[in-house]
Formats: C-alpha cells, sequence, structure tokens
C-alpha cells in the first residue's frame, strides 16, 4: 500500500504543531533493575515482607527474600514501599474515540476495537497513574454480539502498534439483558425483549453454522486435490462468528441477571463454545456454584447498584461470594474514574465478605489476567513474566495509597517524583474523548 | 437452600424486578426510654472538634450526647446501657452536603426519578420536599455505612433547579417524630455551565452563556420588583379597604383593590435575595465560576460553590471571596493535558488557603450521589492521600457540611449538647477496608439492616 501524502502531511502537522513525540520500543531492552527491601505481594504466592524482585530483559527474573542480581542492575531501593504485580483492568472502553458501539445492528462481530483506538487518549494515563498497565478494551454493550477486542499493555508514550498486548488472545463481547433491548426496541426493531435478545444470537449461530459447513466441505475438496472445488464467499460478520463456534474467540458477556447467565450457559453448550467471563454479574451471588462448574469467571462491579433495573439486587458481597463458592472473580472499571483507583475497588472486598488481602489483589491482577487469557505472561510477580510492576507507597488496598512508579516490560512508564506528567515516555498533547466539561460522555450507557 | 416465605417475596422480588416500593424496609428500632443513659465506652474518639480522645467515654441521654471524655474524665452512671466499643473508633455520623437521595430510586426508570423539573431554566419554586420520598431503598444503604444526615438537592438541569432538604438518614417516613427532615428551603439550588443551556439546540433561549446570565439577572431583578410591589400593597390601610372591598364587590366596583396575586416563583427567590439562606453554585471551568461570581456579588447572595474542579489557576481568587466551597466530586476527570492529579489534590489545595471545604459522595459527571452515598467517606480519603489534613479530611465530611447549611450547633461533631449522631466502625472510617459495626442516630442504635444485607443473608444460607 503507498502512503497517501496528504496523510503524511497531516501526520508530520501533528507532531508539529502539538510536538508529541511518539517514540519507537527501545530496541535494546532496559538494564537489570532490582525493587528492593520492599512488602511484595505477589498475587501467586503470598505477600513476601522485605522481598526483592529483580528484573532482566523486560522479564521478572527472580523475586524472594533475596535475589542475585548482577552488580550492574540499577537498585532502587523500595524500603517501606509496596509492590504488586501491575493492575489489570478487564473490561474498559477508554481510549476508543468514543466508538464504542457499532449500535446499527444487534449482531456486529467483525468490529475490531484496535480500528478506534487512539494511543493518546489522557484516559490511559489517568489509567497509568493509578498503576493500570494491561486493559482489554471492549466494544458496548448495545448489541447482543458485538465486536472484537484488543488487549493493550499501556505503555503511554509510545507508538501504537508498540502498546499492543503481543499475542493476545481475541476476545469478542456479547452482550444481553437491557441495553440491547432499549436500543433495538427504542426504534422497533428486533430484539426489545430478552426473548427477542436471544433469538437474534441463536439465529446468528445458525446462519454461522451453514457458513461454516460451506467452508469445511470446500477444505475437504481441496485437501483431497478435488479440482471441482470453489471456496465459497468470504464474510467477515460470519468468520467471526464461525470463530467463535470454533473455539477461537474469548466470549465476554455483559449480563446482569441470574437467569441471563443460565440461559447464556446453555446457549453456549447448544452451539459448543466456551463463555470465558460475565461481565457486571450482579446477581452472580445467586447462582455462583452453577457457573463455577462451567468454569466461566466474572468481571464485576465492587457496588455500583440501582442505575437500572437489572442492577437492582447488586450487593457488594457479591464478589467474595461467588469466589467462595468457586467463581474466578476480577474487578474491572467499565468507567475512565474507577479505573484511576482499582486497587481501592480491590481493598473494598476485604470489608465485604472479608476477602484476604491476597484474595483481593488477585481480584485485579491475575484473575482478569485469566479473564483475557494472559495469566501465563502477566497478573503476578513469578519468575519469567513480564516485568509489569507497581510500586505503592503503601498498602495498594488501603484508601490513602498512591502509585509511585509503573514498570511495563520492564521500563519505566510512570514515576511520581518526575516533573509534568511523571511519564518518562511521553510529552507533549494527549487527547481527551472526555473534553466536554461535565459530561461523561464515554460512559452513558455501557454498564 | 430453604426458602422462607418472607424471603420467597424477596426474591420474586428479584425475579420480577418490580417497583422498589413494594421491597421491605428495615424494622424500625426501639429507642430508649428517656432519661436512660447509654456509654459508649472504651473506644477511640475522634471528635473533629477537639482532637481524638484514646479509651473515651461518650454518654448519650435523650438522643443528645451528654458528656464526651476520657475514661478518667467521664464518670458512666450507675444503671447505664454500656456498649463495649474497645477496638472500635467512634466518630460523629457524616453528612454528605450534595444528594440526591429520596428523588431518584432505579438511575434508568424515569418514572422513579424526581430529580429536576427541566421545563424552564429558572425554578426556585421547585421544593424538594415535595418530592423527596423518604421510604427510599437508598437510605438504609447509605445508613450502613455511617452517613447519617445529607443535604438533597435537585438535579442540575436547571440554573435554579430548587429548593434543598437537610434529611437524617432514620425513621420509617418523613412525617416521622426526629426523623428524616430536618430542614426545609435551606438552600438554594443553583447551576451554571455548559450544561444548563437548552438541549432543544439553538432554537430557544437562552442557548448561550450570555443568554443564561441575562435570563438569571432578569429573574433577580424581578424578584426585588415583585417585592417592592408586593409591600407597597401590603402597605395600604388593610382593614377599611377589605371593608370598602366587600362593600364594593357586592355594587360590582372595578375600583375595588383585588387581593394581591401572589407570585410563587420570584417569591421563593427572596430569602437568597436578603442573604438569609445560602445559595449553593453548581459550578465547574474558572470561567464560570468568575462569571456566576460577578451576578451572586451583584445581588449579595451568600454563595457556597460547587463542584469547581477545573479551576486551578483561580484558587487564590475563590479563597479571596471566602465562600465555602463543596469540593468535588473528586473523582472529575482533570482537563486533557493537565496532570492526572489535578482534582485530588483540589481540596488540599483550597484547604491551605484557608477555604472551608466539604466534600460530597457523587460520582464524576452526574448530579449529587444517591446510590454512591455510602462512600462518602472514601472521598475525604481520597483527599487526604493527596495532601489534605486528616482532620480536615473528617471535618469536610462532618462538622464543615453541618455549618455550611446551619446545623453545626446540633451536628458534625461529638460534643456535649449535640444531637447523638454516632458511627462505631473497625477502624479509620475513611479507609475502604473498615467494617461500620453499629451507627446511632438520635441517640437510637439503628437496625444494621439493607435489602441489600437482607439479600445477602438469603442467598448465604
Amino acid at each position: 500500500m503507498k502512503l497517501n501524502p496528504p496523510r503524511i502531511w497531516t501526520a508530520l502537522l501533528a507532531v508539529g504543531l502539538f510536538g508529541t513525540v511518539l517514540r519507537a520500543q527501545p530496541a535494546s531492552p532496559p538494564p537489570d533493575l532490582v525493587l528492593r527491601n520492599a512488602t511484595v505481594m505477589t498475587a501467586s504466592h503470598g505477600t513476601i515482607e522485605h522481598g526483592s524482585v529483580w528484573v532482566h530483559a523486560g522479564k521478572i527474573a527472580a523475586v524472594g527474600a533475596t535475589v542475585d542480581a548482577p552488580a550492574s542492575a540499577v537498585v532502587v531501593d523500595a524500603t517501606g514501599k509496596w509492590v504488586t504485580p501491575g493492575i489489570i483492568d478487564p473490561h474498559s472502553h477508554s481510549a476508543l474515540s468514543n466508538d464504542v458501539n457499532e449500535a446499527t445492528s444487534p449482531v456486529t462481530p467483525s468490529m475490531m476495537m484496535i480500528d478506534a483506538f487512539d494511543n493518546r487518549d489522557a484516559a490511559l494515563y489517568h489509567a497509568l497513574a493509578g498503576g493500570v498497565t494491561t486493559e482489554l478494551l471492549l466494544h458496548g454493550s448495545a448489541n447482543m454480539i458485538g465486536g472484537q477486542a484488543v488487549v493493550i499493555k499501556n505503555k503511554f508514550g509510545l507508538a501504537r502498534d508498540a502498546m499492543l498486548f503481543p499475542n493476545a488472545p481475541r476476545s469478542i463481547k456479547f452482550a444481553s439483558g437491557e441495553n440491547p433491548k432499549r436500543v433495538y426496541g427504542g426504534r422497533n426493531q428486533l430484539p426489545s425483549t430478552r426473548m427477542g435478545n436471544f433469538e437474534v444470537m441463536r439465529q446468528a449461530f445458525e446462519d454461522a453454522k451453514v457458513y461454516m459447513a460451506g467452508w469445511d466441505a470446500y477444505n475437504a475438496k481441496v485437501a483431497k486435490k478435488d479440482a471441482t472445488a470453489v471456496a465459497p464467499k468470504k464474510d467477515l460478520k460470519l468468520e467471526a462468528l464461525a470463530d467463535v463456534l470454533r473455539g477461537k474467540l474469548y466470549v465476554q458477556i455483559h449480563c446482569y441477571r441470574a437467569d441471563e447467565f443460565l440461559t447464556e450457559e446453555a446457549i453456549a453448550h447448544e452451539y459448543g463454545y466456551k463463555i470465558r467471563a460475565f461481565h457486571h454479574a450482579l446477581e452472580m451471588y445467586k447462582v455462583a456454584g452453577k457457573i463455577a462448574a462451567e468454569d466461566t469467571a466474572i468481571a464485576t462491579f465492587t457496588d455500583w447498584w440501582g442505575f437500572k433495573d437489572e442492577a437492582w439486587d447488586a450487593i457488594p458481597w457479591n464478589a467474595v461470594m461467588s469466589m467462595r463458592q468457586g467463581v474466578r472473580v476480577a474487578l474491572k472499571s467499565d468507567s475512565n474514574d474507577h479505573i484511576r483507583r482499582l486497587n481501592q475497588e480491590a481493598g473494598k472486598m476485604v470489608r465485604y465478605g472479608g476477602a484476604t488481602e491476597d484474595e483481593a489483589i488477585r481480584m485485579v491482577t491475575l484473575n482478569p489476567a485469566w479473564i483475557i487469557g494472559v495469566d501465563d505472561r502477566v497478573g503476578s510477580i513469578d519468575s519469567g513474566k513480564d516485568a509489569d510492576l507497581v510500586v505503592w507507597n503503601m498498602d495498594p488496598l488501603s484508601t490513602y495509597a498512591r502509585a509511585e512508579k509503573v514498570y511495563i516490560d520492564g521500563d519505566l512508564f510512570f514515576d511520581i517524583t518526575a516533573s509534568g506528567f511523571g511519564t518518562p515516555h511521553f510529552s507533549g498533547a494527549m487527547h481527551s474523548a472526555d473534553d466536554s466539561g461535565s459530561e461523561d460522555s464515554g460512559e452513558e450507557g455501557l454498564q | 437452600m430453604t426458602v422462607r416465605a418472607t424471603i420467597l417475596s424477596l426474591a420474586l422480588l428479584a425475579a420480577f424486578s418490580v417497583s422498589p416500593a413494594l421491597a421491605a424496609n428495615p424494622p424500625l428500632p426501639p429507642v430508649p426510654k428517656k432519661g436512660e443513659v447509654v456509654a459508649i465506652t472504651g473506644g477511640k474518639l475522634l471528635t473533629v472538634s477537639h482532637g481524638a480522645i484514646e479509651n473515651g467515654v461518650l454518654l448519650i441521654v435523650d438522643g443528645k450526647i451528654s458528656a464526651v471524655g476520657t475514661s478518667a474524665q467521664v464518670t458512666v452512671p450507675a444503671g447505664a446501657t454500656i456498649v463495649d466499643a474497645r477496638g472500635l473508633t467512634v466518630y460523629p455520623g457524616l453528612i454528605d452536603p450534595d444528594t440526591t437521595l429520596g428523588l431518584i430510586e432505579v438511575g434508568a426508570d424515569e418514572m422513579s426519578n424526581d430529580t429536576a423539573e427541566p421545563s424552564d431554566e429558572i425554578m426556585p419554586h421547585m421544593h424538594v420536599y415535595d418530592a423527596f420520598h423518604a421510604e427510599t431503598q437508598l437510605i438504609p444503604v447509605a445508613r450502613l455505612n455511617g452517613v447519617t444526615n445529607a443535604v438533597v438537592a435537585p438535579g442540575t438541569d436547571d440554573s435554579v433547579a430548587g429548593q434543598d432538604i437537610f434529611i437524617q438518614l432514620a425513621g420509617a417516613n418523613r412525617e416521622q417524630l426526629g426523623a428524616t427532615i430536618l430542614g426545609r428551603d435551606i438552600a438554594l439550588a443553583m447551576n451554571y455551565g455548559a450544561d444548563q443551556r437548552r438541549r432543544g439546540g439553538k432554537s430557544q433561549f437562552p442557548s448561550t452563556r450570555m443568554g443564561l446570565i441575562t435570563q438569571l439577572r432578569q429573574a433577580l431583578l424581578d424578584a426585588q420588583n415583585y417585592e417592592t410591589s408586593r409591600d407597597a400593597a401590603s402597605k395600604k390601610p388593610e382593614s377599611s379597604d377589605a371593608k370598602a372591598g366587600d362593600k364594593d364587590a357586592a355594587k360590582g366596583d372595578k375600583d375595588a383593590p383585588k387581593p394581591f396575586a401572589r407570585d410563587l416563583k420570584l417569591e421563593a427567590l427572596l430569602p437568597y435575595l436578603h442573604g438569609e439562606r445560602p445559595v449553593v453554585v453548581g459550578v465547574y471551568e474558572a470561567y464560570d465560576v468568575e462569571s456566576i461570581m460577578r451576578v451572586a456579588q451583584e445581588f449579595h447572595l451568600k454563595v457556597i460553590l460547587n463542584h469547581v474542579t477545573r479551576t486551578q489557576e483561580i484558587l487564590d481568587e475563590i479563597a479571596a471571596w471566602k465562600v465555602p466551597v463543596i469540593v468535588g466530586p473528586i473523582y472529575e476527570l482533570p482537563r486533557a493535558n493537565e496532570r492526572y492529579d489535578a482534582v485530588f489534590t483540589l481540596p488540599a489545595e483550597l484547604a491551605r488557603r484557608g477555604v472551608k471545604i466539604a466534600l460530597s459522595s457523587g460520582e464524576a459527571g452526574g448530579p449529587g450521589g444517591a446510590h454512591t452515598v455510602r462512600n462518602l467517606p472514601y472521598a475525604a480519603g481520597f483527599a487526604a492521600a493527596y495532601g489534605l489534613p486528616y482532620d480536615d479530611a473528617l471535618k469536610a465530611i462532618t462538622l464543615n457540611v453541618a455549618e455550611m447549611f446551619g446545623f453545626g450547633d446540633k451536628l458534625g461533631s461529638l460534643d456535649v449538647g449535640k444531637t447523638a449522631n454516632i458511627v462505631l466502625a473497625s477502624g479509620d472510617p475513611l479507609d475502604v477496608r473498615t467494617d461500620v459495626k453499629q451507627v446511632y442516630i438520635e441517640g437510637v442504635a439503628q437496625p444494621m439492616v439493607s435489602r441489600q444485607t437482607m439479600l445477602r443473608d438469603e442467598y448465604s444460607k
């Protein structure tokens, strides 16, 4: 593809006018790093008092009471500080240029959220300053089957592609309940009821089965070197749905009510796919045992409730009650505000249901990593994992905690002591999708 | 799981998501007998007004605090009911200065929403007490986290939105003695900025900030003129006029004086033009604050500023006005290209300049909190994390709020003679991990029950 000259001009102008410098990923990894003498919450194997973390080539090389780092390592004295894995938000709509919902059809599985991703949105910076290192950026909840998510590492200041989480599994967003009803019912279109909601889904999968069968037949012929094989037409929408049926997409479902969790699981069984997580999931405490058996996780609010009918039975004990029944529980923001203080949201779980600090921190690190499918690489402080680390001034579950340093792949992306924004990799001008005074234009109706 | 009859109704309620009005309220608590003494002993008292007292004793008689001090200073009388507060923190009930409690039940359900009357921009004659739903399920939820009082204000759609009430989060209904509405029309709610321009687009006045200010100024002038004519009418010799009037009316005399036609809208503005009660002005941007303050000063309004989250460049000016400020919500997002903590540090920056500040529970971008009122203490904690001294943070959700709205002699601190609105918690009230154990309102131990605890308990079986 040739570069379009006007686009080049636009790009040059953007740099010239705003002075923004987007650095490429550093070619060589930063020097070894040791965070020394901190309270280290590993999220996977408890808390180490006076522990150290050794970072080599962007990965955690060792964690423990002592580490065998080379003398050349940069040592950060973290005496009195706390270190956690980077916070992971499994449900965000940040930095999507306000293009969250393609609400023109209840089935839009070929929408790719990466196409709306604005890597200079100030919301990313705000989240970074709250210790957030990985985000799952999801389509909105207007559609029963929305679009495909983008997974980012919050390397604010790097080029757009350098912020993508390398080789992260693909996720697709489904919704249910009031939002699709409201959006399409309001236009006198299908669906306007929960009956309509689920029927729209079933029909979509029936169509996808036919499409898949066509391709399977074609591929079989090709395998047999049958010269009469004619490739079916590629259809982006059906292709995406077929990938759901093939198990190639993690299914993330916006769902509030207990009855709907059960219906969603039944439909998943009927068509042979797995549900990775229910998002919001405010009534999970009512049917947690059943959903635990399905190995479906939840990404829930801590204490938001009452904003609509299907949030009327929300209780702040939901997360811990569900966890005690075997559900893997993550907390999430769904908000450019809450994403800045997910550590506090985790702290609330100590109070509402008596989570241990270890369980609480896991809800914003390792468990959301599992939901996104990157728990083998991030979400805990274990050797071999990516060095995504946050240094806090105190116990991160406290109201008073502040993230002081945020490392991603061993590189420092936020430093509270640095001047200006405190972002070693970003200078220049940020964008804001929330620049419209007091209206939170990005959030309304997404819950 | 055993399903009992009472619980069945709750489950049915959940299943059908029916009107919240059908949901059960917690039971009413027993009220102590007259003269009965309740002694809360052994706890750490955060008095707000005079520091912390370790191993403190607090006595309650007839709904009021009768003694506060160390165990050495205060003698527990014989026969007192002892509440063992060892290991607990004891502090005055929290007060939220900006809520829509009782004006909204389910956010998305328009029929349960009475927050604003958007038919006109100038609506001073809207009285929150007319819409206030004391039986709301939201009150017990907020109370369980130690919020005992709140200002209920209309939503932010109008330039002049209506008049606030001051409530107590107790009682079965709003008429119940000692409960619920403590003050009517305690303040006038005003708003200024981009949001109050009519949403019908540009076709209707006022469609600009110029229009909004002109309209407001005219309304205030109209109210002054109205008062002049009303006073003139009342100065006419009443008895003879009335008699003559009766006679004349019988005769059908066209010159007979008519009864003075009251204009409730303009009349509603008068106490505020006299500076008798505060006007709470909700405004976000620095230049908007300056515009609206010009009008407020012109008419000598007694201003409490609200929000001011984008005023970092005029903090000295705000301090010079010597008006109290409800800062926040502290969770408002900063402007693009501001440092991430530009709003988090505002309470500290204003307090440092000597401004009396309060904090509210609202979430970003919305009207005052309703469902989020229980999180009021965490807003104060957040302000403390970003530089506000701890004592000031606690004051900003207790005594300062009481003083701003005329309840400083009754509420907001642990002092002798004040209403016994008291909270017992497992630790620091501003920390998210702290569990509230017991809430007293007017000395009555409130049931620690809400619809949410009932659901929790049922599904924990």
